[in-house]
């Protein structure tokens, strides 16, 4: 029980968002989460994850500034506690002044997302004509005395232009760019069918980052979360259920994993009524897929059962309808040939977009 | 070399048990005793040379031989992008204000 020690902590503190990302990981029931935690609870879940041993603050949703004083708030009770923050936003709200507000309340990092390099496409993706405005916020942000990490989520219909997006991000003066595939979730995997890009997408897309780095050097980190469907073993995600991170949604939920309420076998204890502590060290949820002692075939017996802890539980059970298989991206997993037929089904254009 | 400081979004940070850790975007590095001691010690107003000589002072060791592992350490953190050493942090902005 005592060796795990949670590092991170991602607190959704509302999934209300202004735009429509059919990429979003969030759940499809975000009305089941509208009765959000009120701050003051949110500073005691800062205390209590202090008290636990975590390092890192991730302020997150949907749109977390539509409850900006409260992340201020959060902001400046991290800090207080020693404990960094980072703020994951799209950046519609990132005004001036929020900026001044949150850097004074001791803000380390902020990652703000585009959804493509031009505003046509990142437009119809965000489902509201905002990419001129969080250009503008990406630009503000990066002449402040904070770090700023550039995020874009790829897909089918951006994948393509990652050039262009490396070439924003280095006119613009980006040290941080992260190129994320999208992780097949919530919202992005009731759109998988438009969202997967095809092989020769995936390969494609990673020659061109593969050469930025090495042109860019330590001018510009480029981050690179690889399409888990096109890779021969899966994610190690969350580096292990239940060993470093944990997540609580804006109802209080706490999960081992931001996308663990899509496995409906499990019941997820709630802030509300348990301290953190007793979540993370009792909680059959958090128990029930840590270590190693959990795993069946082909995981139990194979050496990269301490690299990638079986890859997703949320994954094998939203492929699979079981959670406790191997994660089917793998490809030693029986039910591998799953993706597969994700990977080869026929691509549509439609996209649902996610709810406000 | 002059003064270095910590880049944008890294910390040094030591924890109840001791260990002595930076945390940067998205992670939390752990040092080892002698690089935490070196690393402790950055302020924007020590040179390699000041925190040189704390150290000597402290532990009472050669001077030189701890210049040459604190410029050692210093130069690896900074390529690593976690420092900003002096010249190569004016240089750096420079450049970001002629994009």
């Amino acid at each position: 029980m005592s060796e795990y020690r949670p590092l991170s902590l991602l607190a959704e503190i509302t999934y209300r968002c202004n735009l429509q990302c059919p990429y979003c990981y969030n759940p499809l029931d975000l009305g089941a989460y509208r009765d959000e935690l009120d701050v003051t609870t949110w500073c005691r879940v800062v205390d209590e994850a202090a008290d636990l041993g975590v390092l890192q603050l991730h302020l997150s949703g949907g749109e977390p500034t539509l409850r900006a004083d409260d992340c201020c708030k959060l902001v400046e009770r991290a800090r207080y506690r020693e404990v960094y923050t980072n703020l994951i936003t799209q950046g519609t709200f990132l005004s001036d002044d929020l900026l001044d507000r949150l850097l004074d309340a001791g803000l380390d990092h902020i990652q703000i997302s585009l959804q493509a390099a031009d505003a046509p496409l990142a437009d119809v993706i965000a489902g509201a004509h905002v990419h001129d405005r969080k250009l503008d916020a990406l630009e503000r942000a990066l002449r402040r005395d904070v770090a700023v990490t550039l995020n874009c989520v790829l897909h089918a219909r951006n994948i393509d232009e990652v050039d262009r997006l490396i070439a924003l991000a280095e006119r613009l003066g980006v040290r941080r760019l992260e190129l994320a595939n999208t992780q097949l979730y919530g919202w992005a995997f009731r759109n998988r069918a438009a969202l997967l890009p095809t092989r020769e997408q995936a390969e494609r897309a990673a020659a061109v980052i593969r050469d930025a780095r090495e042109r860019l050097g330590e001018r510009m980190e480029i981050t690179h979360v690889l399409a888990d469907y096109y890779e021969a073993f899966p994610k190690p995600c969350m580096n292990g259920w239940g060993r470093q991170f944990m997540t609580v949604t804006p109802d209080g939920r706490v999960l081992p994993c931001p996308a663990a309420t899509a496995i409906t076998t499990l019941h997820f204890e709630n802030i509300r009524d348990k301290s953190l502590a007793d979540i993370w060290q009792r909680s059959d949820a958090f128990n029930a897929y840590r270590g190693t002692e959990w795993m069946p075939q082909p995981c139990r017996s194979c050496e990269r059962r301490e690299i990638d802890w079986g890859g997703c539980r949320c994954q094998a059970f939203l492929v699979t309808g079981n959670a406790g298989v191997t994660d089917p991206a793998c490809s030693l997993s029986p039910d591998h040939r799953l993706i597969a037929d994700a990977v080869s089904a026929k691509r549509t254009l439609e996209l649902v977009p996610r709810r406000r | 070399m002059s003064a270095p400081t910590f880049a944008k979004g890294v910390r040094f940070r030591r924890l109840p048990d001791g260990q002595g850790t930076l945390l940067i975007p998205e992670g939390v590095v752990s040092l080892n005793a002698s690089a935490a001691a070196i690393v402790e010690l950055i302020n924007g107003e020590r040179n390699p040379a000041a925190i040189a000589r704390e150290l000597s002072e402290r532990y009472g060791a050669n001077e030189a031989d701890i210049t040459r592992d604190v410029k050692m350490l210093l130069n690896d953190l900074a390529a690593r992008t976690w420092l900003v050493l002096g010249e190569a942090g004016r240089q750096r902005t420079i450049a970001t204000e002629q994009r």
